[in-house]
């Protein structure tokens, strides 16, 4: 266990040493914070019926998912497990004495903490300030901030155990594009990240109540807000927790398989 | 004009070399503009209109700003890309050759993978106009027109702007995307729906407004003066400034050597 967490600190403190490209990413993202913003405040101005969330609740989701898109989009992968694979440092890699499956978990959880560590903080300190329609509001209520902390971590460990299953596929493809970025782009747009679930159409919303991917961000945040009651809060963590459990096998079992036919790149 | 489309013409063999690849990325470029317009389709289930604009409207408005974009995606890939150019230092042997700059660096890549993009504006702009019942007359096809052609220049002014930038940078940073995605977004939608000062800014500094909005209320009957139909134009000013940004970055440029 110490030699996985060792891993996980590895990753974290070489990931910190980027600080100028975080300070780039947290202008960016503060921008297109208020771009998204804009449009859901015209939609809201133009009146609506039945709308499934507050201005002020979407407001903050939004700002949410910008403080933690790093943390929880599919794209913010590292890039070096790839590298290995291209270019035949998977051998290095299997000589270790270690499952390479949660050495290569540890790797990936460490590479996004660290990276949302550097712009969470100051990206909700500025918009905590910013005035209505802008401001990024407080937890609905107390359980509903322990909820969305217990919920965030899940997601966490439930997007991590997602993305390792990229590099094991590009084991047995050796070719991260193609099938790997039609899985992702699909995953942010079932995650909740493209357009909050609420939005979604009533078809579309059933079926990503069966898929895993709204519990990655969409329920840690609808929690936060308060668009979810505790009940129901409560209950998505149980989902969250069944899906880690089987993403975590079957990236074990799919791990196992691809190894046994995998090819050295380079020499 | 010529050597350009020599140099068009041996991108596109050269990408096509491998095939697999070149097809899955264009299935999943494919994928990618779809969340685009999701957010819009999205949220027209849960709103009738965006400041009276409705889902056909705003669907028009988003494949003229996005087949500008991608035109510029496929076409001007060299400026898009252009911090490759002077990462590698291969901007050096551009300078050595008697050509134009621009041009050469027009010529210097592209990116046909992109065209799925392209086709998918144009296929999303057909449905639209579709739905919108139009009362075509020889005014609206010309608005059209200069709308599509104007969108492709806004997006070849900010791709050259944002260029000039890299002379200073090296590398082109994440803040790059700030002016062409973020602009991009916003432009998706008619820019009168958004906050005054929004409005003014998209309209006098980086003129959107011009490319889709004034002329769309034309388009729609909204507005009869002819004006509306050729304000589009205007935009080619925009590309003077750009034009002289680039060259006067060229001008301070110190290559990164090797």
């Amino acid at each position: 266990m110490k030699a996985y967490f060792t891993y996980f600190k590895l990753k974290f403190i070489s990931s910190l040493q980027y600080r100028t490209a975080a300070w780039a990413g947290i202008a960016t993202q503060f921008f297109f914070g208020f771009v998204y913003i804009m449009v859901y405040i015209a939609f809201y101005e133009s009146g609506g019926e039945n709308l499934p969330m507050s201005l002020s609740q979407v407001v903050t989701y939004l700002w949410l998912n910008q403080a933690l898109l790093a943390l929880v989009n599919q794209f913010s992968r590292d890039q070096e497990l790839f590298k290995l694979i291209r270019e035949g440092g998977i051998s290095y890699e299997l000589a270790r004495p270690k499952n390479l499956y949660f050495m290569w978990y540890f790797k990936v959880i460490g590479q996004r903490l660290a990276s949302v560590l550097l712009r969470f903080i100051p990206l909700v300190i500025v918009t905590s300030l910013l005035p209505y329609p802008f401001h990024f509001g407080g937890p609905a209520s107390f359980s509903h901030f322990v909820l969305f902390f217990v919920s965030l971590g899940f997601g966490t460990l439930l997007v991590t155990a997602l993305t390792v299953f990229y590099p094991i596929i590009t084991l047995v493809t050796m070719n991260e594009k193609g099938i790997v970025n039609l899985v992702m782009t699909l995953a942010d747009i079932l995650s909740g990240i493209v357009v909050p679930i609420p939005f979604f159409p009533k078809f579309l919303q059933v079926i990503s109540r069966v898929l895993p991917f709204q519990y990655i961000s969409d329920l840690p945040f609808r929690l936060y807000v308060g668009n979810i009651s505790v009940q129901d809060g409560v209950f998505g963590i149980c989902i969250q927790a069944i899906w880690i459990v089987i993403f975590i096998l079957l990236g074990n079992i799919l791990m196992k398989r691809s190894l046994k036919r995998v090819v050295v790149q380079g020499g | 004009m010529k050597i350009y489309f020599e140099s068009l013409a041996m991108h596109l063999k050269g990408e096509l070399e491998y095939r697999v690849n070149f097809i899955l990325s264009f299935l999943s470029q494919i994928l990618v503009f779809f969340t685009y317009y999701f957010i819009i389709l999205a949220l027209f289930t849960k709103f009738d209109h965006i400041k009276g604009f409705t889902l056909y409207e705003v669907l028009l408005c988003f494949s003229i700003i996005q087949f500008g974009f991608s035109f510029n995606e496929v076409f001007a890939r060299g400026v898009d890309r252009f911090d490759n150019l002077i990462i590698r230092g291969d901007f050096d042997r551009l300078l050595l050759r008697p050509r134009s700059i621009i041009l050469q660096v027009l010529c210097s890549d592209s990116d046909f993978v992109k065209s799925s993009r392209l086709i998918q504006a144009i296929i999303v702009m057909i449905v639209a106009l579709v739905h919108l019942h139009v009362e075509w007359n020889i005014w609206k096809v010309i608005t059209l027109i200069l709308m599509l052609f104007s969108s492709c220049v806004i997006f070849f002014g900010i791709f050259l702007a944002a260029a000039a930038y890299c002379f200073f940078t090296v590398q082109g940073l994440e803040v790059r995307n700030v002016f062409t995605d973020g602009g991009k977004h916003m432009a998706q939608y008619p820019i009168g729906v958004f906050q005054k000062g929004f409005v003014w800014f998209f309209t006098f500094i980086i003129p959107y407004a011009f490319v889709n909005y004034y002329p769309l209320l034309f388009f729609l009957g909204r507005k009869e003066s002819i004006l509306y139909a050729f304000s589009p134009l205007l935009v080619i000013l925009f590309l003077i400034p750009c034009v002289l940004i680039f060259y006067w970055g060229m001008k301070r440029y110190a290559s990164v050597g090797s």
